[in-house]
């Protein structure tokens, strides 16, 4: 049996858990528990270890998703769970006071996925916060050195998790056949 | 464990909740093979206290007069110099090593401080320990709107079927152009170029259904669906007599379709389009793509994440786009009229851009699992 990874990662409410729930084949294991701090304004439990889901392919491969946890303080989980990953699903919360410091918070944090162009951004919640708008964050990576997909995202929809990691795998390898 | 084996180092989370301290006693049953343990501050050799918790400083404060000499970490998003024999300092985020690092360092000071103690009886009652310790663990570091893909149908709608032409054959070029200026696509060009100067709402009157242009939420509002819209998208001069009108204020009225400006240019460009390029295209001169398009909120027109992704890496031109993918021309030429509507792609200006071929798709390590991820994503 083959298993690969893919990471999930941004800030508290941007919806790590609710896109694994979108993709995955199996119920996901999450292990959120009612919020006790700062994050309770935000959303009703945060994860607290890691979200996980699965993807299963035909034949013995299978695609582990994990969403790292959202609190800042959590950050040394993430290096342990992108180890390896093939690449990284950063959602942004466009709700949030202060999107951009959350952006380049998280790049900077997983700079070498970024620098092997392995990287999609999906910004969330632009339903209810419409700016900054998807070009502003296009200005923000100007100067990372790739061009990363950035797309308007709602978590809770298959169709917009599944063509973020569409955008992914291109971005990866642009020759994949269909 | 034998008593040949060394017990673990015994850590403490000063201040952290209980999701913290999970996170850790994860990171040391993963990460460190039981080297480390998380036990309450009393039981503790070294600590951590997050500075960036509410109160952290005022943790570390007490923490210090509670134990002056006992090995602490600090983490904290701002660097601090706060280093000295028994503290260290992490920067978060914390990579892996460093941690392990930070913790390795302090356990060499533990043992120095017991082989000392060995050496002299009169040590601080802070370190001595009840029983005689082994030496611990050594300390060298841990080295370790939703997107919408076509239909069959749409494809035809929006791409056609024109088959693959000859760059050299004159007679096949002239099939490939069309004008934007001469359909619906141009007009609202036209219109949001304008709306943009002026900054005011723009009402474009014609025998279309009516269309709205409202410039502040960056919005088109249609009068009609897609159904009754077409018609005027698809062919050329369907009248001569079109009004921009300009105004301020803009009535909500309801029933109305929304679509941002962007996605229905985007549309426009491929109806009008219909796997043709914008007259003028040079077929040999690279393209460069100024940023991906947002997908998700678009229709996706067939191979458009594959155009996109290697021309963000590289300019390539339309023809050798098609070559490289194994693709049919039509589906190029459509997705770079597209993304040429909104100003995402155009030709490259610069002599270096056509200096040099341009390299082959480099294979990746795991292509077979992306092309199977890819048809499950679809499926």
């Amino acid at each position: 049996m083959s298993d690969y990874k893919i990471i999930f990662s941004g800030p508290v409410g941007a919806g790590k858990t609710t896109a694994i729930q979108s993709i995955s084949d199996i119920l996901p294991v999450t292990t959120d528990e009612q919020a006790s701090d700062m994050t309770r304004n935000l959303k009703n439990g945060t994860t607290v270890a890691m979200d996980y889901g699965l993807i299963k392919l035909p034949g013995t491969e299978r695609i582990h998703l994990y969403g790292t946890p959202g609190q800042e303080r959590f950050d040394f989980m993430w290096e342990i769970l992108s180890n390896g990953g093939i690449g990284l699903v950063l959602l942004i919360n466009n709700q949030r006071p202060d999107p951009f410091g959350d952006l380049h918070f998280f790049l900077n944090a997983f700079q070498a996925f970024i620098k092997q162009g392995k990287v999609v951004i999906g910004v969330t919640r632009m339903d209810q916060a419409e700016m900054p708008r998807i070009e502003d964050y296009h200005l923000q990576l100007e100067n990372s050195g790739v061009k990363i997909p950035v797309f308007d995202i709602d978590a809770r929809i298959r169709k917009d998790v599944s063509i973020l990691l569409e955008a992914l795998l291109y971005s990866l390898d642009p020759g994949i056949e269909e | 464990m034998s008593d040949q084996q060394a017990s673990p180092i015994r850590v403490a989370a000063i201040g952290m909740d209980q999701r913290q301290r999970n996170a850790l006693v994860m990171l040391f049953n993963s990460h460190c093979h039981k080297r480390y343990i998380l036990v309450e501050e009393e039981s503790s050799e070294i600590c951590i206290i997050d500075l960036d918790l509410y109160g952290g400083e005022r943790l570390w404060q007490e923490f210090r007069q509670r134990h002056p000499d006992r090995p602490l970490i600090l983490a904290s998003l701002k660097p601090r110099q706060v280093e000295n024999g028994h503290t260290l300092f992490v920067k978060k985020p914390i990579p892996i090593i460093q941690l392990m690092n930070a913790i390795g360092q302090l356990s060499q000071t533990l043992n120095n401080r017991t082989a000392e103690q060995q050496i002299d009886p009169v040590a601080s009652p802070e370190t001595t320990p009840s029983l005689p310790q082994k030496p611990r663990h050594p300390a060298a570091p841990v080295t370790r709107k939703v997107a919408s893909l076509m239909t069959e149908a749409q494809e035809t709608v929006f791409i056609g079927t024109s088959p693959d032409i000859d760059p050299d054959n004159q007679q096949q070029l002239a099939k490939i152009y069309y004008d934007p200026q001469h359909y619906l696509q141009g007009h609202v060009q036209q219109a949001l170029n304008q709306a943009t100067r002026y900054n005011k709402n723009v009402t474009i009157e014609g025998p279309w259904p009516a269309i709205d242009l409202i410039i502040a939420n960056q919005q088109i509002m249609v009068d009609a669906g897609e159904k009754h819209l077409r018609p005027f998208c698809t062919v050329p001069d369907a009248t001569r007599e079109v009004e921009l009108r300009f105004h301020e204020q803009h009535k909500p009225t309801t029933g109305r379709k929304e679509y941002s400006v962007y996605a229905f240019i985007w549309q426009l460009a491929l109806w009008a389009s219909r796997g043709r390029l914008p007259s003028g295209t040079n077929l040999n001169q690279p393209i460069y793509l100024r940023r991906w398009p947002n997908f998700s909120r678009l229709v996706v027109t067939p191979h458009a994440l594959a155009i996109a992704a290697l021309w963000s890496r590289n300019p390539r031109s339309l023809i050798d786009t098609a070559n490289s993918l194994g693709i049919s021309q039509r589906y190029v030429f459509a997705f770079y009229s597209a993304a040429h509507a909104l100003q995402l792609a155009g030709e490259t200006r610069r002599a270096v851009d056509t200096l040099l071929e341009p390299p082959v798709i480099e294979q990746a390590k795991h292509r077979g699992l992306f092309s199977k991820l890819l048809n499950r994503l679809r499926g």
